[in-house]
């Protein structure tokens, strides 16, 4: 029922049994008004108010509470939806606020999906660049020196060995940064070896012990989906690494029905639960990459128990690799 | 002494190739007899040239280095096959372990090349295995672990001073800065090193690649 013909109703009927009351009822006014009838005038009105409030208050109270709900939430966290209602204008409104969530959540994903794909991309042609042209061109110019080194006198040989050594820094860097933006490993050998190389690189830099679980004959996934679990996995590592002060990580990508389940789980801190606001750009990234490639992620976790990221991304072939 | 060891350079950068060919015409063991762009030119050659060693890039455009090696591993051409040395910008124990599967003894990282590029090409052609240092070191920092957690290793054939150089290698320091520590020559050191690596059994591709798979460090 619309809500102003709900609002129509009840006045409608208090005002109608006050009618009612005043005919039937043994109540006259008299001009003058006597004290007596503005006394029973008053207790009237009174009662009028009284059942118009509180028929009122029962049907609308829940849209007060609807109200405060919705301010409560936070609607950029993906599965945000209010709890349904039983009454009637509260279901409706319930409804269409979801309705709205739901597309502004897909609206939202599809944007950040855009925004994600470009920066890949970008970061992949620039990490080939530093390795493909400044990379081999540093690598002709420490080749060349050592070169050199033989037909130069002999004052001058300190001098390009210094100059070398400068020549092997620069190109440290840039496979270091080139790695950075894009591990040519995941494209090279697949994403079991890349999630290797990630544990491997995580254990040289943190004090923490990693247990790694990759199950052989993974499915064939689409580069973007490959590319969404390994970026998780290493934000969940980062993450672990910098926020939980844990002793044990454990990375499991395992391969389960239609389904490829990555599981990073650690014995730290224990972050506060996600769904309710206080998460920074880097979980907001998780839960984005998850969704541009149709994936599941939770991450939960409790104060001194750890954290336990999971992510179920479907995968469409049986196909063993 | 002997002819001189044939080589095969495959780049698909000229210039890197003319620095690589330059330093190792340097020495009179070595004589480099073609050059080839990429992974295909580089099989149609070996098929035709008989070569002892090749020496490729990883990151080529179409066929990559390790397919390379693959084809060139399995490729039954009249001459026996050629020894394989990896020469990569990939400091990633990955790819060298991939490397190794695919048949290379070797493994060169471009950022030392101007190093380690002669000895690995001699290493390469007497079948020893030629990894680059950090490699060796994620190599011995994996054993030890595996050590302290009781998981069965070759163990009690190390004298206490390998095991002190094989602690060191785990650490990241280089043969120079053992020697010093240690107080022993460099010499010594690279001795101790290469006894290390052949009683952990990781002195020929073919070993290296068994304890990888063993040790979970690739599938099998």
């Amino acid at each position: 029922m619309r809500l102003y013909w709900k609002v129509f109703i009840i006045n409608g009927l208090v005002l109608s049994a006050a009618t009612v009351a005043l005919v039937l009822g043994p109540v006259t006014v008299s001009r003058p008004t006597a004290a007596s009838e503005l006394t029973v005038l008053t207790a009237g009105l009174a009662g009028m108010l009284l059942a118009n409030a509180l028929l009122l208050r029962s049907s609308l109270s829940p849209i007060d509470r609807i109200i405060e709900e919705m301010s409560r939430l936070d609607p950029t966290y993906p599965k945000t939806r209010l709890a349904p209602s039983t009454s009637d204008p509260g279901r409706r409104l319930v409804q269409t606020f979801n309705d709205v969530l739901q597309r502004l959540a897909e609206e939202r994903a599809s944007g950040q999906a855009k925004t994600l794909a470009a920066q890949e991309s970008e970061r992949h042609r620039i990490a080939r660049e530093l390795h493909d042209e400044v990379g081999q061109h540093l690598t002709v110019v420490l080749l060349g020196l050592k070169q050199l080194e033989h037909e130069l006198p002999e004052g001058l040989c300190d001098e390009v060995a210094l100059l070398r050594e400068s020549v092997r820094e620069g190109l440290d860097d840039i496979r270091r940064v080139a790695h950075q933006l894009r591990p040519s490993v995941l494209a090279d050998l697949g994403l079991a070896n890349a999630l290797a190389a990630l544990t491997n690189d995580f254990e040289r830099h943190h004090s923490a012990a990693l247990r790694r679980t990759i199950s052989p004959g993974l499915p064939e996934l689409p580069p973007e989906t490959e590319l969404a679990i390994y970026r998780i996995g290493q934000e969940a590592l980062t993450n672990a690494a910098r926020h939980a002060d844990a002793d044990l990580v454990e990375l499991s990508l395992l391969h389960v029905g239609t389904e490829v389940v990555l599981t990073v789980v650690d014995d730290g801190r224990g972050m506060q639960s996600t769904r309710q606001g206080g998460r920074g750009a880097g979980i907001g990234g998780m839960y984005d990459r998850a969704a541009g490639v149709g994936g599941d992620l939770s991450i939960t976790g409790r104060a001194g128990q750890g954290t336990t990221v999971r992510l179920v991304v479907p995968c469409e072939s049986q196909d063993v690799r | 002494m002997s002819a001189p060891a044939k080589l095969l350079l495959v780049d698909d950068h000229a210039l890197v190739r003319r620095g690589v060919r330059l330093i190792l015409e340097q020495e009179s063991d070595l004589t480099v007899v073609a050059e080839a762009g990429d992974g295909a030119e580089a099989l149609g050659l070996i098929r035709r040239l008989p070569v002892d060693l090749v020496v490729l890039d990883i990151a080529m455009p179409r066929m990559t280095g390790l397919q390379a090696a693959r084809e060139i591993t399995r490729a039954r051409s009249g001459h026996p096959t050629p020894k394989l040395l990896m020469l990569s910008m990939h400091d990633n124990e990955q790819y060298l372990f991939e490397a190794l599967r695919a048949g290379a003894s070797g493994y060169v990282l471009k950022s030392v090349a101007d190093e380690d590029l002669v000895t690995a090409c001699r290493a390469a052609l007497q079948g020893e295995a030629f990894l680059y240092p950090s490699a060796m070191n994620a190599l011995m920092r994996d054993y030890l672990a595996r050590r302290r957690r009781g998981d069965r290793v070759p163990d009690s054939l190390l004298t206490e001073r390998e095991d002190q150089v094989l602690k060191l290698i785990a650490e990241g320091l280089s043969s120079k800065e053992i020697a010093r520590t240690l107080t022993i020559a460099l010499k010594t050191v690279e001795n101790h090193r290469a006894n290390i690596l052949a009683k952990l059994g990781m002195r020929d591709r073919t070993q290296l690649t068994r304890y990888a798979i063993r040790a979970g460090l690739i599938e099998p």
